[in-house]
């Protein structure tokens, strides 16, 4: 990880990315400690619904505003850290209220839409909304707080890069020109829903409201109409997230598995950065299978085993070296899989480069994150 | 339901932490289901199809295909089946391609939250209802869902449309595929993990998940890539004094020496997720693969045959 931790010694943000299950969460922590221990002012933000950062951290829970991790906490690792290190979990819901609150002109107009339906569903429950306020909160704290490095953690993705396609998703429709064409009579009538029918070509509409209801495009409507005048404010902001991420002073860390599926799909990360020019900190395979048996020579079988285990004065005797040249054999087989695929992601991925090893134990604590961020 | 084998169920809904295994178990699943003598469709709403591909076939895209006799896959998009729902409804394709095909409508049908969930849930639920020649299209439909968080996104669509929407046609599709999901001989909710720390805890909070939000039915925790005991403790002990023994010896000890301690993990997490889920555990070996393909899926559905 020595590559890695250089790649990142200028960030002030790192986002790590990658497909579900490659222990991103736990990479972000480590990443995130390591910086803390050298004396940097560190925040981590994971935007996971399970809680396994605060897992990881050792807090019982994470809310939608930083926690410290306590010193004692350190101390009982047997760290002794310089600098400090925070962590939080994203709220979407919260995040989108606090948005919501920023733009609109006033206490009512920002009451009207926390009421609206279309909005709770938005705010709550629709998809990409998770990813674009991950990156409006990523803006906050890189632009209104003090840290000198924030690790941002991405949620497990099917969706490739969501959290960069999602703010314009949901912007193009709150701005976009066809709502506004087929809501114009009801926007400029004022009684919005009232005026539905008369939604366009009313053709389009009362097609459009057998699918769905007519009073889903009323609420709608009225969503819309809420949000007029504030379309502008959110747009900028997601601009500037958006040029934010492209600043030299962010650090991308692609992460992988060793499995083929987590590797096509970092490869496939991977690709979308560079096309979308965004600074690329690294690339990490992690929870790799060690080959015992480097040179790939035949490996020993049972007899050889036996023999070995007996010239060592072995009480151990019995079916055991059977049983060591099965798990040896197993192991290689892993060991030889996890090799093609990470020599297939560094050599398709260049950059800096961590592999790290399946560590021994499950990392659930402080100590077991500074051992991986030993690693990186 | 007392008596009503996994695979009886109507319905399979497949769920865990990223990374588990899910498309992995849904294929074997559809294995065990097509060569009882079930029709069976496996539904993939992933980005990228895998069961197909793991059972050696060709992608099947968003119509069903069968990939083994009596095992058909299909991926289902948002965009493919928001076009069927919008056409059964409107009756008439024309109307639909006039109205949903232009570029600025479906602007606006991105704008109705969770439609796209809607209408690719009720595309899966739809085949698990649909009959052909007075019975049912399919015996079994296995929906490989997505991850924890994304699956409850999608999976709770139903019950959050009928919380908030006024009559009307979304509506009535909410509501009966709300009763299809919580009926308990038509469905079943498997969670798979892995027996590790990280992929138990969020096991056991999907799972409350499933019980408070969605109050889907459970079938079972499937436990995935489950290490054997293979060295005793005392075994074990001798392992690490050898492990810096030259070749053959020293390799072969430390080996095993890795293998014990995952085994032993695993043991602990298994303990723990037993003890906090009331649910029955299925136990899928740790196949040491080169690469995951048919034989290997056929390996997994013969761990399971016996407990499905």
């Amino acid at each position: 990880l020595g590559e890695i931790r250089d790649g990142l010694a200028r960030k002030r943000i790192a986002v790590c990315v990658g497909s579900g299950g490659v222990g991103k969460t736990t990479l972000a922590a480590a990443i995130a400690l390591q910086r803390a221990l050298e004396g940097g002012r560190v925040l981590v933000c994971t935007i996971d619904p399970a809680r396994r950062l605060a897992n990881a951290l050792g807090l019982e829970s994470l809310g939608n505003v930083e926690a410290h991790v306590p010193d004692h906490k350190f101390r009982e690792a047997g760290l002794a850290p310089r600098g400090q290190l925070f962590a939080m979990m994203l709220d979407v819901k919260r995040t989108w209220d606090d948005l919501v609150a920023r733009h609109a002109p006033d206490r009512a107009r920002q009451e009207r839409i926390y009421k609206n339906r279309i909005y709770q569903q938005l705010s709550s429950a629709l998809a990409g909304s998770q990813e674009y306020m991950a990156m409006e909160k990523l803006y906050e704290l890189a632009t209104e707080r003090d840290y000198d490095l924030i690790v941002l953690d991405t949620p497990p993705t099917t969706h490739a890069l969501d959290f960069l396609e999602a703010p314009d998703r949901i912007l193009d429709f709150l701005g976009s020109d066809t709502a506004r064409v087929l809501l114009a009579p009801a926007l400029s009538a004022g009684k919005l829903g009232l005026k539905l029918f008369h939604l366009g070509s009313g053709y389009v509409a009362k097609t459009l409201s057998r699918f769905t209801g007519a009073e889903v495009l009323t609420d709608l409507a009225d969503f819309m109409a809420g949000f007029q005048g504030m379309y502008e404010g959110f747009k900028n902001r997601a601009s500037a997230v958006r040029a934010l991420l492209a600043q030299p002073e962010v650090g991308f860390v692609v992460v992988s598995s060793a499995s083929p599926r987590s590797v096509d799909e970092a490869l496939y990360f991977h690709e979308r950065l560079h096309a979308e020019s965004m600074p690329i900190a690294g690339v990490v395979a992690n929870r790799v299978t060690l080959d015992l048996w480097p040179g790939g020579g035949s490996l020993p079988g049972p007899d050889e085993l036996a023999a070995a285990l007996a010239a060592r004065g072995a009480s151990l005797a019995g079916d055991l070296g059977a049983r060591l040249a099965r798990v040896l054999a197993e192991h290689e087989v892993l060991a030889r899989a996890d090799a093609r695929e990470v020599e297939l992601l560094f050599r398709s991925a260049p950059g800096p480069h961590a592999a790290i090893p399946r560590l021994e134990s499950d990392v659930h604590d402080l100590a077991g994150l500074a051992k991986l961020a030993a690693c990186l | 339901v007392p008596g009503l084998a996994l695979l009886d169920h109507r319905l399979l809904i497949i769920t865990g932490k990223g990374g588990v295994g899910k498309s992995t178990i849904s294929a074997a699943l559809g294995l065990l289901g097509a060569r009882r003598g079930k029709r069976v469709l496996v539904c993939e709403v992933n980005a990228q199809e895998r069961v197909a591909p793991l059972l050696g076939a060709p992608a099947s895209g968003s119509s069903a295909r069968e990939v083994v006799p009596g095992l058909f896959t299909v991926a289902v998009t948002p965009r493919d089946a928001m076009r069927e729902y919008g056409i059964m409804v409107l009756r008439f394709k024309s109307i639909y391609d006039a109205v949903f095909e232009n570029r600025l409508v479906r602007f606006f049908l991105r704008a109705i939250p969770s439609l796209a969930e809607l209408v690719v849930l009720g595309k899966i639920l739809h085949e698990v209802r649909v009959e052909e020649h007075g019975r049912p299209r399919w015996d079994l439909v296995v929906l490989d869902a997505p991850a924890t968080g994304h699956a409850v996104q999608l999976l709770r669509v139903p019950a959050a449309l009928l919380d908030t929407v006024p009559p009307g046609p979304l509506r009535r599709d909410a509501q009966w595929m709300r009763d299809l999901l919580v009926d308990p001989l038509t469905t079943a909710l498997s969670i798979v993990t892995l027996p590790e720390e990280m992929p138990v805890n969020e096991a056991i909070d999907l799972d409350s998940a499933v019980r408070d939000v969605l109050g889907i039915p459970r079938g079972a925790l499937v436990v995935n890539a489950m290490p054997e005991e293979l060295f005793s403790k005392e075994e074990r002990a001798r392992l690490g004094e050898l492990e810096r023994d030259p070749p053959p010896l020293g390799p072969a000890a430390r080996a095993a020496w890795l293998q014990a301690l995952r085994a032993e993990q695993a043991a602990r997490s298994l303990t723990r997720a037993r003890a906090a889920l009331d649910l029955p555990t299925i136990l899928v070996p740790l196949l040491a693969r080169e690469r995951w393909d048919r034989a290997a899926v056929e390996d997994v559905a013969a761990a399971l045959a016996g407990s499905v």
